[in-house]
């Protein structure tokens, strides 16, 4: 009798918990989603309504916000909040957020190597209806299709950036070399400047960002589509050409160490505090680091260093390609941007992304040298040197596959692993399969 | 007559923690004495440096942290990051922070004492059970519970909230405290109790006055413990606390990496001295309880 | 009173049985409080994973709302058929142990001393650990990984100032993964140590000093007092540590992974820990996070089996 009562106690706690499982999970995942209301623009729908935007990281600076701020609330009357997001926590929070109707971001930045996953699960909403408002074919290509499933738009470019060379003039003129006009030049360049203390190319042997750039440049990819799937490219000769290239630098050129990715570039090329000689002739890092690189001038009040660019000793270039005066194509940073599938807001959403979208927004991005979307404002960046290296690079650039399962490549680490294993000496055909079979077993979601 | 010498023997115990009573009696310190003496010196110092370098960086610059060699007194240095890093949101995170641990820990200690009391001194249908699944919950890693913490928290609509948090909180605290009072609960033999009831005592009032004291020094290693779990947990209150946040996600905030601003680890490292204060504080408090929870106990008898 | 004590079953110190026919819900009512937080807060979660470990979860299932299928055991089979698993299982496991003991051995030996120093410096050494485990873990391995830095490391800093010794800018975090690990290993166990030294010092507080000192006269040395009078009082506690030792030391994720943020990212740095979330979580496979955790647990209970089937047995008896 006991023993029952003591049973019957267990067993309904589990179905109790089992039961609530259930509810719960019909409640919190399986919601059919709001009715996505007209598909264009609904400006009277959108009076009123608050709404949260999700900016990743401090890439969007103060000015741009409030200018949002201020628009929406003119446009609409409701209150646009902004929340940032660390990089590093973002994917936890966005997988959680996003389903949740009660607690979703309305509009959220999404980086462009997350797009092609979150789209393809269902997590936008389509925003093809308002494409051509927002700027249609102007709107840079390639960010455009890691947000597009069957030709309908989900995720739309936000901002885009670009990675070229730094190098330090000084160097580069004392050892009689000059800029570089193909990959090759640069490649033997760099390695004939490289010594115990200094390298002459510093990249870090598990830097892929930077490293799969000598890829693209001999023509290879990373994944293409065969139909209707994805496959994994590294075994493609073409590849595997830009792949031992990479290798081969890495070993003659870069001093750095075959664990190290692509953190802090800019301290390798500065001469420290004290003047000491740098760690490397030459970097290549992405547009943002030029604020950090220059001449030591004092500690400005927060305690950190003040670096002013000396155009006597630091010089930029976007990384020649193949051929000579082409660029290579880079592998381009940047975010999209998109509305939650989940919002219940979906109107007051699309005004803000036509507040984004608009002209003076737009040239308020290149403004603060980030990309614009749009690339008829690409002039807006400037003319300097830094902007001119930015705009050759970008124009070029690449984005990783656009495959459903690309986040998880990129959340395992997969590549790091890769490269890092090259640099190391693997051999690199048979590595490149070996990997091949790692992506292809998730690249397709 | 069994009582006096049941509680004599108790009081022995009790005012007797360690040989050290012994070296006080003799009055001389041996050799062995000053050489273990330096030994434990240098463990504090060996466990204390990274403490030190703590808060010696929190009063350096950005520029003098990153530089080649380390500067290992904070000569010339300020509290200015201090100052920089006492905003407003760190006093909200601090309250935040205060409630969802004081409640986490206050609940888990009684739940959790009471139910070591049940597993050492009752036999009940389903004390195997209940204990093997206090085991075996500490044993799941929790790298992918996230998700599911979320959608239950958001489907009770306790999400941001600090009953909320502290739900999971003591769920997560309570077996290991359960487990770490049990082992002290075993420790202290039941007839000493039993003794004190002989003697007229009810069982209530020779628990309270007897083996209560006895496990003075558990209660606070397990409160401890709990609350540097509270205190310093991060993942759940991430997921959870979007935008009611704890001080570890404060603190989060300063590590932030950002194309146009680079970390500011002078203000990383004084946040976080900031947020390792009230344990320590707590310590203080509570290392006199202990202290004085045996000293009471020979007293009284 | 002496008839409750003749009426009173024979049974070991630790219990005392209730009478056969008068059902006691004092224990019931003891542990309700604990139950119910547990059920609450653990309940659903672990249910949940049980289940997704049976099913295909990915990002469409959790971001696209689809519901996910049943894939029983397909999961599980993938993870024995995963020769990385087993890699970083065996790994982990080994890293646990080692970690574990060497752990609780200093912790121990930590609490001893304790107990023959001079009060002063016993306070000293407490505050010291204290504050060690006090530090939140982001500004413990913030330090920790300066420390080791290969450009600015005090460690790199000392050893280069040792007449002969010239390690340049050692990589200590990035050459390999041996070393990888024995830097993590330091820093685990300066973690955990305070911990472990708390709990035996708490407990050696039981000893009895009388005890102790009876036996000194009767010419036991300090081996013999530790073997037959302290260690007997401590052994439930060791026990204890040590378990939990071992069961976190084979879960940790947070030193790892910022180790790793701050180094080399391959799978032959990862844990156990770090593993199951690059798979399961960064690598939008829920199913399969799910079923490794279930394995994980298994792994563990096997690990302490001893222990389990010692206490299941001391229990029941």
């Amino acid at each position: 009798m006991i023993r029952n009562r003591k049973r019957g106690i267990a067993l309904s706690a589990v179905a109790g918990a089992s039961v609530l499982a259930v509810v719960l999970a019909g409640c919190a995942g399986g919601d059919t989603s709001p009715d996505a209301g007209p598909a264009g623009f609904d400006p009277e729908g959108a009076k009123g309504q608050d709404i949260t935007f999700w900016v990743m990281g401090g890439d969007t600076p103060e000015e741009a916000r409030q200018y949002l701020i201020d628009q929406y609330e003119e446009a609409t009357g409701g209150t646009l909040t902004i929340q940032q997001q660390d990089w590093t926590d973002a994917l936890t929070k966005l997988t959680n957020q996003l389903p949740d109707a009660k607690n979703t971001p309305d509009v959220t930045e999404i980086g462009n190597t997350w797009s092609p996953t979150f789209t393809t699960a269902g997590a936008f909403s389509d925003l093809s209806p308002i494409y051509e408002d927002l700027g249609g074919d102007k709107l840079l290509n390639s960010f455009v299709e890691v947000g597009e499933v069957d030709g309908k738009q989900y995720a739309l470019p936000y901002y885009f950036g670009s990675r070229y060379v730094t190098y330090r003039k000084d160097i580069w003129s004392a050892a009689g070399l000059e800029v570089p006009q193909t990959l090759e030049e640069f490649n033997s360049a760099v390695a004939s400047l490289r010594t115990d203390a200094q390298s002459g190319f510093y990249i870090g042997g598990q830097d892929w960002r930077n490293g799969v750039s000598w890829v693209f440049a001999n023509g290879g990819e990373l994944a293409e589509k065969d139909g209707d799937t994805w496959v994994s490219t590294l075994s493609d000769p073409q590849t595997i050409t830009g792949l031992e290239q990479f290798q081969a630098l890495f070993q003659d050129a870069s001093n750095a160490p075959s664990t190290e990715d692509d953190s802090t570039p800019w301290v390798n090329i500065n001469n420290d505090k004290d003047g000491a000689a740098p760690s490397a002739a030459t970097i290549i890092a992405p547009g943002w680091a030029h604020w950090s690189i220059g001449d030591y001038v004092g500690d400005d009040d927060k305690g950190n260093e003040k670096r002013e660019w000396n155009d006597e000793v630091f010089g930029v270039f976007p990384l020649p390609g193949t051929t000579a005066g082409e660029p290579a194509p880079v592998f381009a940073g940047g975010s999209n941007i998109a509305i939650s599938a989940k919002s219940t807001k979906q109107a007051g959403a699309k005004e803000l992304l036509r507040i984004i979208f608009s002209d003076e927004y737009q040239k308020l991005l290149a403004k603060n040298g980030l990309g614009p979307a749009n690339t008829d404002f690409v002039g807006e960046l400037g003319d300097d040197q830094f902007a001119k290296a930015l705009v050759d690079s970008a124009l070029n650039s690449k984005l990783t596959p656009a495959a459903p399962g690309w986040a998880a490549v990129e959340g395992q680490k997969i590549l790091e692993e890769f490269f890092g294993k090259i640099a190391e000496g693997g051999d690199v055909k048979a590595l490149a399969e070996e990997y091949d079979a790692k992506i292809d077993a998730i690249i397709n979601g | 007559m069994t009582a006096m010498v049941a509680e004599r023997s108790a009081e022995r115990t009790r005012e007797t923690p360690a040989p050290a009573a012994s070296t006080r009696r003799r009055r001389r310190f041996r050799p062995a004495v000053w050489l273990l003496s330096a030994l434990a010196l240098v463990l504090a110092v060996a466990w204390a440096f990274p403490v030190y370098w703590m808060v010696n960086s929190s009063m350096l610059s950005s520029v003098t942290l990153e530089a080649a060699t380390p500067t290992f007194f904070p000569v010339g240095g300020s509290l200015k990051n201090f100052e920089r890093v006492l905003t407003p949101s760190f006093f909200t995170a601090l309250g935040v922070s205060v409630a969802v641990t004081l409640l986490s820990v206050a609940v888990c200690l009684v739940f959790a004492f009471l139910a070591s009391i049940a597993i050492s001194r009752f036999r009940f249908r389903g004390r195997v059970s209940f204990i093997v699944t206090i085991l075996l919950i500490q044993m799941l890693p929790a790298e992918g519970l996230f998700i599911a913490q979320y959608k239950m928290m958001s489907a009770l609509g306790l999400l941001s909230n600090v009953v909320g948090l502290s739900i999971l909180y003591v769920a997560a605290v309570v077996p290991f405290t359960i487990w770490m009072l049990r082992g002290f609960v075993v420790g202290v033999p039941a007839e000493l109790e039993e003794a004190a009831m002989l003697d007229g005592l009810s069982r209530t009032q020779a628990f309270l006055r007897i083996t209560l004291p006895l496990l003075a020094p558990g209660l606070v290693a397990s409160g401890v413990f709990a609350f540097l779990q509270c205190w310093n947990e991060f993942t759940v209150a991430l997921v959870i606390m979007e935008n009611n946040r704890t001080l570890p996600l404060w603190l989060r905030g300063f590590v932030q990496q950002s194309a146009t601003q680079a970390i500011d680890w002078g203000q990383v490292m004084a946040a976080s001295a900031i947020v390792a204060i009230p344990v320590i504080v707590f310590f203080v408090i509570v290392q006199g309880r202990m202290t004085s929870g045996l000293v009471s106990g020979a007293v009284k008898g | 009173m002496t008839t409750t004590v003749a009426s009173r079953p024979v049974s070991p110190p630790a219990g005392r049985t209730p009478q056969p026919r008068r059902r006691n819900w004092a224990p019931y009512l003891l542990i309700l409080g604990a139950a119910v937080v547990l059920l609450l807060g653990m309940g659903y979660p672990v249910v949940w994973q049980i289940v997704t470990s049976f099913q295909k979860y990915g990002a469409l299932q959790q971001l696209g709302g689809k519901a996910p299928d049943f894939v029983w055991f397909d999961n599980y089979i993938a993870i024995v058929h995963n020769g990385t698993f087993w890699a970083v299982t065996v790994r982990s496991v080994v890293f646990c142990v080692v970690t574990a003991a060497i752990t609780v051995v200093v912790g121990v030996l930590m609490a001893l001393l304790m107990t023959k120093v001079p009060a002063v410096v016993r306070f000293v050494l407490q505050i010291a650990l204290l504050l060690a485990w006090a530090m939140p873990v982001i500004a413990a391995m913030t330090v920790w990984i300066w420390l080791f830095d290969r450009r600015r490391g005090v460690v790199n800093y000392l050893l280069n100032l040792i007449p002969g010794v010239d390690v340049g800018q050692f990589n200590w975090i990035g050459t390999t993964p041996e070393l990888f690990f024995t830097v993590a290993g330091i820093i685990i166990v300066w973690m955990s140590v305070p911990f472990v030294a708390f709990s035996a010092y708490a407990g050696l507080t039981q000893v009895s000093g009388e005890v102790l000192e009876a036996s000194q006269l009767d010419g036991a040395g300090a081996w013999q007092r530790f073997r037959y009078v302290m260690f007997p009082v401590l052994k439930p506690v060791i026990a204890i540590v040590l378990l939990l030792n071992l069961i976190w030391d084979l879960r940790v994720f947070a030193q790892i992974t910022l180790l790793q943020d701050a180094g080399p990212k391959s799978t032959d740095y990862d844990l156990l820990g770090t593993y199951i979330y690059k798979t399961g979580v960064a690598g939008f496979d829920y199913g399969a996070g799910a079923a490794m955790s279930i394995f994980v647990l298994a792994i563990t209970i096997a690990l302490s089996w001893f222990y389990v089937r010692s206490l299941i047995k001391e229990e029941t008896s």
